[in-house]
């Protein structure tokens, strides 16, 4: 293995496919970004974010095993960070209206990506204060505090008026329409995840998920590692946040009720806790199949007019779908296997192997 | 795996069969003898209560009117959830999937607002139907509005406030988490002390958050203030527990509050306190303000008989509807950059909530709200306020 990583040509030559496949990808992207429409660019946008926050919930609650509840706290940080310094010092005296931005802030605007990041790193610095009591504790604690946390940072945004501007909100926020700021994201995020996994931390994490006490008994620091886990958590999920807000271009505190963060447990539950693969996968799935069911929304061509066929029936229908594949696929999609070229080959024979014995035993049976 | 396999199959089996139905829809309506508009509203989720009313409005008012320019009006309806994200997509779908020529909606300022970006660079014109917060309009040539902002309608109750209570002193309860009462509470606020001239004229103020149950601390310190009018806008449930709490508590001083209170759950929650409760909204089904508004009380009742009332937010989405079909008829196609230069020429509209003219900013420009007051467990009208 080391001998083939010493020369790229060599690593290109063990991993072409990898490459192969990021070339396309990338390709992909840049078709898309130039001919679809805005309704799917908006779509594919919402996906990609939606991945960069479930890959962030699914480090701290599938790798690490810890079940943290915060996501939405922490995207509600990093979206106000964006919202605050990109909205244009000109709009802003419009938009507080009711009461004029804070002096110390009304005056400071930001590149988008600086803004980004600085929401990102608030969104550390506020995980470090929650961790350091949490994560000292086992069992469900974190999961309380982190649920707390994320209301309470709710009604901060809501009452701080000459910041946030209450429940006002802030629009205006210049948007971002290229699917390379989302894409890119995205793939850097995944990219770090996979590294992390792969390292000495990684095995850490998840030598915490699988037992506390046989791993603290093997020297791994337990409070250190978990605040390790959790604090890179909250970093993409305030990055994620910070895209969130340039995607819609408005910001309010009801959006981040504690409920946005089911949408991601159920992202990562439905992907497999521990897979990254698995949870890109069901990030899409979750994302365009809402979508692609909303013409269970509309009164349908049938010649007779059924009642159910009103809105709010594709949420039905998706409920079921999804208690369908977890009845079916107890541990999410993908489990905690990886989509790897190995695990595909595996299936693919698998799968043919099945079909040769199925096709032997109805020729042994048509004989009989 | 037999098992997961039929399941699966015949799943796929229903939905490829309803989505080859719906295809059929889409592809007999793409001709080009129809106009489509796009109704954005929240169907499911937090809000689907209001968003089904002004559906209502919009669908009676495509019954008695179905064409325009010869051409048959199609409405597209989507959900937006009552949530932000999917209120973008779903405006996106309408434009870019249905084709949309103009777009009605949504019940929520903030859901008009998140789309409000979609609909400027695509050029589409909307009209908010209920949405009272200035920002919808603001800064957006492309969004429109048909009822009356939260600066006008704050004005009218510190006018009724001050002229019609003779009050000095006023206590504001505000629900800081709903943008429409921190809005209402704002403009009262400034108005009201301007019309008594008294800077102190506010002497307490309390602030609570959706979802609360308990008021006695906020109604302790209001109590020891003695205000002579307590105004209370917010959501409806909150308002009838804080007046109920407020009457245990002794306070007499008469509450005064939004157009949101108009809800029979106000009544239910409240029951004997809320009587003598005064609110301004949009509408008086009783006592309409114009010819138009007759017609749509008539045929509202046709329609829907066992309705005891009309809810002004149906009678803004009917406005909405018959303001746009007004300004495709003007412009003379189905152009949507067409529509909205019709629609921001808009003057002296005859609606069913009054008459409606659309000023610089895309918002209608009404001068009378109608005051309406709970008597015997029912809303009755009381009076109507101009503010010039």
């Amino acid at each position: 293995m080391k001998e083939t990583q010493n020369s790229i040509g060599a690593y290109l030559k063990a991993h072409w496919k990898t490459v192969l496949f990021l070339v396309v990808l990338l390709i992909g992207i840049g078709l898309a970004d130039n001919f679809v429409d805005s309704y799917l660019r908006r779509l594919l946008n919402l996906c990609a974010i939606y991945v960069i926050v479930s890959l962030s919930m699914n480090l701290v609650n599938g790798f690490t095993g810890q079940f943290s509840l915060g996501q939405a706290g922490f995207m509600a940080i990093g979206a106000y960070t964006v919202a605050v310094f990109t909205v244009p010092i000109e709009s802003r005296a419009a938009i507080f209206y009711l009461e004029p931005m804070a002096p110390f802030l009304a005056n400071i605007q930001l590149p988008f990506i600086v803004a980004l990041i600085l929401g990102g790193l608030a969104a550390v610095v506020v995980a470090f204060f929650i961790g350091s009591p949490c994560l000292r504790l086992r069992g469900d604690y974190l999961a309380i505090a982190t649920l707390g946390f994320s209301e309470i940072i709710r009604i901060v945004f809501t009452n701080t008026q000459s910041i946030t501007n209450g429940a006002l909100g802030i629009k205006s926020i210049p948007t971002i329409s290229s699917l390379w700021w989302t894409y890119g994201t995205a793939l850097l995020i995944i990219i770090a995840t996979v590294l992390l996994i792969n390292s000495t931390y990684g095995r850490a994490f998840k030598a915490i998920r699988e037992d506390e006490i046989a791993a603290e008994a093997m020297g791994v620091g337990l409070f250190k590692t978990k605040m390790t886990s959790f604090l890179i958590g909250a970093f993409f999920a305030g990055i994620g946040g910070g895209l969130f807000a340039a995607l819609l271009g408005t910001v309010d505190p009801k959006q981040f009720y504690f409920t946005l963060t089911y949408n991601f447990l159920l992202i990562i539950v439905l992907g497999g806790m521990g897979s990254i693969s698995g949870t890109v996968i069901a990030s899409f799935v979750v994302t365009l199949g809402q979508e692609a069911l909303r013409f269970l929304d509309e009164p349908m061509a049938f010649g007779l007019d059924l009642p159910i066929f009103r809105p709010g029936l594709r949420m039905v229908v998706f409920s079921f779908l999804l208690m369908v594949i977890v009845l079916f696929y107890r541990k999410g999609l993908m489990g905690t296997n990886e989509l790897t070229w190995d695990f595909i080959a595996q299936k693919y024979h698998a799968i043919k192997q099945k079909l040769s014995r199925k096709k032997a035993s109805t020729e042994g049976g048509g004989q009989q | 795996m037999k098992k997961t396999l039929s399941v699966l199959l015949s799943l796929a089996l229903v939905v490829t069969m309803a989505a080859g139905c719906s295809g059929g829809t889409t592809t007999s309506s793409e001709d080009s003898d129809v106009i489509k508009i796009g109704v954005f509203q929240p169907l499911t989720g937090a809000n689907a209560a209001g968003g089904e009313l002004e559906v209502e409005g919009v669908e009676l008012a495509n019954q008695l009117r179905p064409e325009v320019l010869g051409k048959k009006v199609e409405l597209v309806i989507a959900d937006n959830k009552s949530d932000k994200a999917e209120a973008t997509t779903a405006a996106a779908r309408l434009i870019e999937k249905d084709k949309v020529v103009a777009i009605l909606g949504s019940w929520g300022s903030s859901l008009s607002i998140a789309a409000g970006d979609v609909v400027k660079t695509n050029q589409i014109p909307a009209v908010a139907l209920s949405a009272t917060n200035p920002q919808v309009t603001a800064g957006n040539d492309y969004y429109f509005r048909v009822c009356f902002l939260d600066p006008f309608q704050g004005t009218v109750m510190a006018n009724y406030a001050s002229k019609k209570l003779n009050a000095k002193k006023v206590a504001i309860i505000q629900e800081v988490s709903n943008d429409y009462s921190v809005g209402l509470a704002k403009f009262f606020t400034d108005s009201f002390v301007k019309l008594t001239g008294d800077p102190n004229a506010i002497v307490a103020t309390g602030n609570y958050n959706t979802g609360d149950q308990d008021f006695n601390g906020i109604l302790t310190n209001i109590k020891a203030a003695n205000p002579d009018v307590i105004f209370a806008p917010g959501n409806f449930t909150e308002s009838a527990l804080i007046i109920k709490q407020a009457r245990a508590l002794g306070i007499t001083a008469p509450f005064i509050g939004g157009d949101t209170w108009e809800t029979n759950e106000f009544i239910t929650v409240g029951g004997a306190d809320v009587e003598g409760a005064v609110m301004s909204t949009f509408f008086d089904d009783t006592n309409p303000l114009t010819e138009a508004g007759k017609t749509f009380v008539a045929e509202y009742k046709k329609a829907y008989p066992d309705r005891a009332n009309i809810a002004a937010v149906t009678a803004l989405g009917y406005d909405g509807y018959m303001m746009t079909l007004d300004a495709i008829e003007r412009a003379g196609s189905a152009d949507p950059v067409a529509i909205r230069d019709a629609l921001a020429e808009t003057k002296d509209f005859e609606g069913a909530t009054g008459m409606i003219t659309i000023d610089a900013n895309g918002d209608a420009t009404k001068n009378e709200a109608i005051i309406k007051t709970v008597k015997d467990g029912k809303f009755t009208y009381l009076d109507s306020v101009t503010v010039d």
